[in-house]
């Protein structure tokens, strides 16, 4: 029997911009569990990514709950969920977000140092993993002089530094070719599978919906199996 | 960040010379320490010089030296904004250097005018040896009158490098200062007190004024006070801005930076991390900033010396660190770092409150 990794219950999240009020997930209710390869389809503005940043503990619902390995979300306090999204998630972004002084290993040595990993061991596991994201070559490039493609694998690598269990990726192939945007997800979808790692990606792309385990489409905030 | 150490290296410096130029109309000298200093009334007038035979007879006056102090201004166009006059002469009778110059050295190869008033001897400063190629036994022409350079001072003292002194006669002719002096300096006996002489001296002999140390310290002193008063407050005012110019930077450099500290925070990072982050990042542009104004500020020092000192670059060089010290340096280099680190504090809060998902969307 499976692990439950993601249970979000009643999801609720609104925003009050002025006088209009913003249902962006509505009452969403959702199960995921260990190495499942999760897809979330839905138009722009239809609550994407604000339900990612719940799962993600990014962000607090107005109402409903996330449980974390069957843990309440709700009773942890900042510290504790700032831990978690360390230690137990991976974020990949859809514009990278790979922090543009340091070079593709110190990005990946980042989370890893923030989580008070060895200096020795976050550079041999940084390179370790640079090098399954074919990346070998590239450990002292910095963001700008990597290629699009190459960045993303870097963050798909930094996702991967503390070893996570979920992986939550916003629009991966977003600023990608359709070629490349395929070769990331790929790599994503291997990597996961060997490493059995869960992943939560949020999409517009067909691609992904085809190889995903499980689809969920996401319109006006409100969630269904797909 | 430069204008602090233009204004902590060089305003002190420059003011205390400018004011005590304006006070005594130019008529700075050295004078021995533990001496008195008497002078005509008004300042700036001349005395007669057997009025030093009168200051002799005075009761605890242990020795008496006239001099005679004559300015050199220049007559050059930008001649007031010039600091330091041209050159000084000093009349000062055979055998009492020492008065004058205490223990100042002579370079390799001088020696002190001889005792022989036969002999026309100068001792000049270095500025002046330099400027007119004048080296020992060189002859200055002078009013029919022949000197031979006896020797050359060994110091950079501003007013020192650029004077001639020569026997008093000597000087009294060249200047038509016939049987006049400006100044006599007192050496007291043992056992009385600087203030008793003078009060002595001013009481017996009409139409001189007295100063020891001490009054000629009362008479700076509050021009040196509002002199540090005005660096003080020229230095707050500078602080602040820099502190406020390092904070819109900082301010600046967050909210240009805003999806990289989103990120940090979606990741992970502590708060802590990202505060101090942005505290080091400002207080290292506070250092560099730092280091670069100093060194503009030396530069400016020194060339800002030359130009109003009217004396090479050169001149200056090796008593740089007599007025930028190391300390002052030092103590610069680590307010500001320190500042430019409180000046960071608000932007590093910004940064740390930085909302994850407005700055991710």
């Amino acid at each position: 029997m499976k692990t439950l990794i993601v249970k979000a219950v009643e999801l609720t999240r609104i925003y009050h911009l002025g006088a209009s009020v913003i249902v962006a997930v509505n009452k969403a209710n959702l199960e995921i569990e260990e190495a499942t390869f999760v897809s979330i389809m839905g138009p722009s503005g239809s609550g994407k990514t604000t339900l990612l940043n719940l799962i993600g503990l990014c962000d607090h619902p107005t109402s409903g709950k996330v449980f974390f390995k069957r843990k309440d979300t709700s009773l942890l306090t900042e510290k504790e969920r700032r831990k978690i999204r360390l230690l137990n998630i991976g974020f990949v972004f859809q514009t990278f977000n790979l922090l543009p002084t340091l070079t593709a290993l110190e990005n990946v040595e980042l989370p890893m140092a923030l989580a008070g990993i060895p200096s020795n061991v976050q550079r041999e596991r940084a390179t370790q993993l640079l090098e399954t994201v074919n990346l070998g070559n590239r450990l002292r490039h910095r963001p700008k002089e990597l290629s699009a493609g190459e960045m993303q694998r870097v963050a798909v690598a930094r996702a991967l530094a503390n070893d996570p269990f979920l992986i939550l990726a916003d629009e991966p192939t977003g600023e990608l070719d359709s070629e490349m945007g395929a070769e990331i997800v790929k790599l994503i979808w291997d990597l996961c599978r060997k490493r059995k790692t869960t992943v939560i990606v949020v999409t517009h792309d067909e691609y992904i919906t085809r190889i995903s385990d499980i689809n969920y489409r996401i319109s006006d905030g409100s969630i269904k199996r797909g | 960040m430069p204008i602090i150490a233009v204004g902590a290296t060089t305003s002190r410096y420059f003011s205390i010379i400018k004011e005590m130029n304006l006070l005594y109309s130019g008529d700075i000298i050295v004078i021995a320490r533990g001496s008195i200093f008497v002078q005509a009334v008004p300042i700036g007038g001349s005395l007669q010089e057997n009025t030093v035979d009168k200051v002799k007879h005075v009761e605890g006056v242990k020795a008496a030296v006239p001099m005679l102090c004559v300015i050199g201004l220049s007559t050059y166009k930008y001649s007031l904004a010039q600091l330091v006059p041209l050159n000084v002469t000093i009349g000062i009778p055979l055998g009492n250097w020492s008065f004058l110059v205490g223990t100042t050295p002579l370079r390799p190869g001088g020696s002190w005018p001889s005792t022989d008033s036969s002999q026309e001897e100068v001792v000049i400063g270095t500025y002046l040896a330099q400027r007119y190629s004048l080296i020992v036994n060189s002859t200055i022409r002078t009013k029919n009158h022949e000197l031979r350079v006896a020797g050359i001072l060994d110091t950079p003292s501003a007013i020192l490098t650029r004077t001639i002194i020569m026997p008093l006669e000597v000087a009294q002719e060249i200047h038509g200062y016939n049987m006049l002096i400006n100044m006599i300096v007192v050496e007291p006996q043992e056992g009385i007190t600087e203030k008793e002489l003078v009060d002595r001296i001013e009481e017996e002999i009409g139409g001189v004024k007295a100063l020891t140390d001490d009054e000629r310290n009362e008479i700076i002193e509050p021009i040196l006070r509002d002199v540090e008063a005005w660096n003080l407050g020229i230095r707050s005012v500078l602080f602040s801005i820099s502190m406020l110019i390092v904070m819109i930077v900082a301010t600046t450099n967050v909210s240009e930076r805003k999806i990289e500290f989103a990120t940090l925070d979606a990741i992970g990072a502590p708060k802590s991390c990202i505060l101090r982050m942005v505290i080091i990042e400002t207080g290292l542009i506070g250092l560099f900033g730092c280091v670069g104004g100093i060194l503009l500020g030396v530069v400016a020092a020194v060339l800002m010396i030359s130009f109003y000192a009217s004396v090479p670059v050169s001149f200056v060089l090796p008593d740089l660190f007599v007025i930028v010290t190391p300390t002052m340096m030092l103590g610069t280099l680590l307010s500001v770092v320190v500042l430019s680190c409180i000046a960071g504090v608000i932007p590093a809060m910004v940064a740390a409150r930085i909302s994850k998902t407005e700055a991710l969307r």
